[in-house]
């Protein structure tokens, strides 16, 4: 798979630290990175060496200490959280590792959430929620709610409702974290078929090398720093 | 819509806890509806009217009121002097004289007793508040009731409660007196200020339903007539009454100016002087009698109402902020697909407005139609106040409280569900 020399992603000098009282935790330091349009990259490490937090800096749910984010040339960094959450809608899909549906709505209306934010008619919600429950096989599962759906099928949901809105970027936090094995090489063929299909660039959180092994470059970190990334041949 | 359809799925989330607190709210809304509808009617009876209203004289420094009998005729004129047609006269008038008598002199009970009016027969299709708008058919009944009491000095015109007991008391059984009231006869003696006066009626008629249902009305004629033969049995000796038994005098005007100035000519007059007579409006009249349950009134006023939907704030403040609480990481997952903070807490308000109204609106709407409806009213145990309705705005104010307490009650953890931090909640959930 070729990617656009452009970078969709730019991380630069990235710190990203809490206040526990008096004490500085730091949980990434001096990261910096650029991710290729079109790349499905990953991201792994120890628990609590900051893949997540990085995801997060990246998506636009949460800003750095200090340093720079861009994402498709736009200083997210920088952005209000008003206007984070509007670009949000618009950029990113996120994919959670407990797939986070609301139980309240049905697998459609799940899906259909972010489109309410974009103001289209509800023909244009329709039609757009239907192709990406077509993408991700469950067209004929719209009306049931999360509570009536496998595992396998609420993440689909979940993966179905980060693209909806069309973003360039996905972001994916340990999606088969929750699955058995089966589901979990179900969801992640999904994941790169959608990448190939719709030239999405992801970024996944994993633990699990099998999963890594989808991805087209894997980036290590340790105490929030990189300390190796090595493309997966 | 697609966002009304979220609140409303969210208030179904937990059936349960969605129930209990519509249910604490009925019960709150309840209590408000139910005070705010007797409070409304007492600012009702004590409003002043700017036109066509009544005036009450009565003595001055004794309570009950026993004017002399020789007040009346100048009262009927309010005080007005012959011969200056520039005096300012009432419209009309109407001399009140009270009676209390028992039907059962050796057993008395509340139940047996009855409390009269001597007056005027004609007066009381002019004078008698709630009977001069009366729907057609209850009019064309008083009116038959009036002719039948002005042509039988022994007529008697009786409350439906009254009526009720009597029916109890002298009715045999399958020849009810409720059902065919008129004609029958019953004796009432005196008690109190009023024994050694007992009489003898015929019922001729029945007051239309309402605030009159403890009342009965009677000729003056024969009780002045009572009052004047009691020396005759009783050595000689004038009934106490005899001289003082005006217990009310009602005038009506046409406006305050002429209110005015009838108190002036009355005040002024040297008639009234021994006993001194006071003159108030209808509306200060019911506030002076309301005097003795003022501090009620105030409390349930500015107590008891706030009290209540502060309470109801408080429980619907509680559930929200538990619902809160629990969709910590729904709300931070909106968050993460693009909700805004604002849109986060009209989300929260929304459900908490959404059920506050909705059982307000149930509560109010389920109160006006039990005791309008089924009830018929309520009585007031006030005297000469109506039975007690809800008004029908007060479904309006029901729903308007239950809004306005659950949106005050949610302000609070709404504005907590739009700070949640979607990167603090799956740091801790991841």
């Amino acid at each position: 798979m070729t990617h656009s020399n452009t970078p969709i992603v730019r991380v630069e000098h990235v710190h990203k630290y809490f206040r526990r009282g008096s004490e500085r935790v730091d949980v990434l330091q001096d990261l910096t990175l650029e991710v290729p349009e079109g790349e499905f990259l990953g991201l792994m490490g120890p628990s609590g060496s900051g893949k997540t937090t990085l995801l997060n800096l990246i998506a636009g749910i949460d800003t750095p200490s200090e340093g720079k984010v861009w994402v498709q040339q736009e200083l997210i960094s920088e952005m209000s959280e008003g206007r984070l959450a509007h670009w949000r809608t618009r950029h990113v899909g996120f994919i959670f590792q407990f797939y986070h549906l609301l139980p309240v709505l049905s697998a459609y209306e799940n899906v259909e959430l972010p489109l309410l934010l974009l103001g289209l008619s509800a023909a244009q919600r329709r039609q757009q929620v239907m192709t990406a429950l077509d993408l991700v096989g469950l067209s004929d599962r719209i009306r049931h709610r999360p509570g009536q759906l496998s595992g396998g099928q609420q993440q689909r949901v979940g993966i179905a409702r980060a693209i909806v809105t069309d973003p360039a970027l996905i972001v994916a936090d340990e999606p088969t974290g929750d699955l058995d094995s089966k589901s979990a090489e179900e969801i992640l063929d999904l994941l790169v078929e959608l990448r190939k299909a719709l030239q999405k660039t992801i970024l996944m959180v994993t633990h699990d090398p099998r999963a890594a092994r989808h991805a087209d470059r894997i980036l290590h970190l340790e105490k929030g720093q990189l300390v190796e990334q090595a493309v997966v041949a | 819509m697609k966002y009304l359809l979220l609140i409303f799925k969210n208030v179904g989330r937990n059936l349960l806890r969605s129930l209990l607190t519509a249910l604490g709210t009925m019960v709150l809304v309840l209590v408000v509806t139910l005070v705010w509808s007797i409070l409304s009617l007492i600012d009702k009876a004590t409003e002043e009217k700017s036109k066509d209203f009544k005036a009450i004289v009565t003595e001055r420094w004794s309570m009950p009121s026993r004017m002399p009998f020789k007040y009346e005729r100048a009262l009927a004129e309010g005080a007005a002097r012959e011969n200056h047609p520039e005096d300012t006269r009432p419209t009309d008038s109407m001399a009140w004289r009270f009676f209390v008598g028992t039907l059962d002199n050796e057993n008395r009970s509340f139940r047996n007793t009855m409390f009269g009016l001597a007056c005027n027969p004609d007066k009381l299709l002019t004078m008698m508040d709630g009977l001069e708008n009366m729907p057609q058919n209850q009019e064309d009944e008083m009116r038959g009731a009036v002719a039948r009491l002005k042509s039988k000095r022994d007529g008697i015109i009786v409350g439906r409660d009254h009526l009720k007991n009597l029916n109890a008391i002298i009715g045999n059984a399958g020849d009810s007196t409720l059902q065919n009231p008129i004609g029958r006869r019953f004796k009432l003696t005196g008690i109190a200020s009023f024994t050694g006066l007992d009489f003898e009626f015929e019922i001729v008629g029945i007051f239309p339903p309402g605030r009159y249902d403890n009342f009965t009305a009677f000729n003056q004629g024969y009780y002045l007539d009572t009052i004047d033969a009691y020396p005759q049995s009783h050595g000689k000796r004038p009934h106490v009454l005899a001289d003082r038994n005006l217990s009310l005098f009602w005038l009506k005007v046409p406006n305050k100016d002429a209110y005015n100035r009838i108190v002036d000519q009355i005040t002024s007059s040297p008639e009234f002087k021994d006993p001194e007579v006071k003159i108030e409006t209808a509306s200060s009249g019911v506030g002076s009698f309301m005097e003795a349950y003022r501090d009620l009134l105030k409390g349930m006023r500015w107590l008891l109402a706030p009290a209540c939907i502060i309470t109801l704030a408080l429980v619907l403040a509680n559930a929200i902020s538990i619902s809160v609480r629990e969709r910590r990481t729904e709300l931070a997952v909106m968050k993460v697909l693009g909700f805004r903070p604002g849109q986060i807490v009209l989300l929260v308000l929304g459900e908490s407005v959404f059920l506050g109204l909705l059982a307000g609106l149930a509560s109010a709407g389920a109160t006006y139609a039990v005791i309008n409806w089924w009830l018929g009213g309520v009585k007031f145990p006030i005297a000469f106040f109506d039975s007690f309705f809800i008004p029908v705005n007060a479904i309006g104010w029901g729903a308007a409280v239950g809004a306005g307490a659950a949106l005050a009650g949610s302000l609070v953890p709404a504005w907590f569900a739009s700070r949640v931090k979607p990167a603090e909640v799956f740091a801790k959930v991841g």
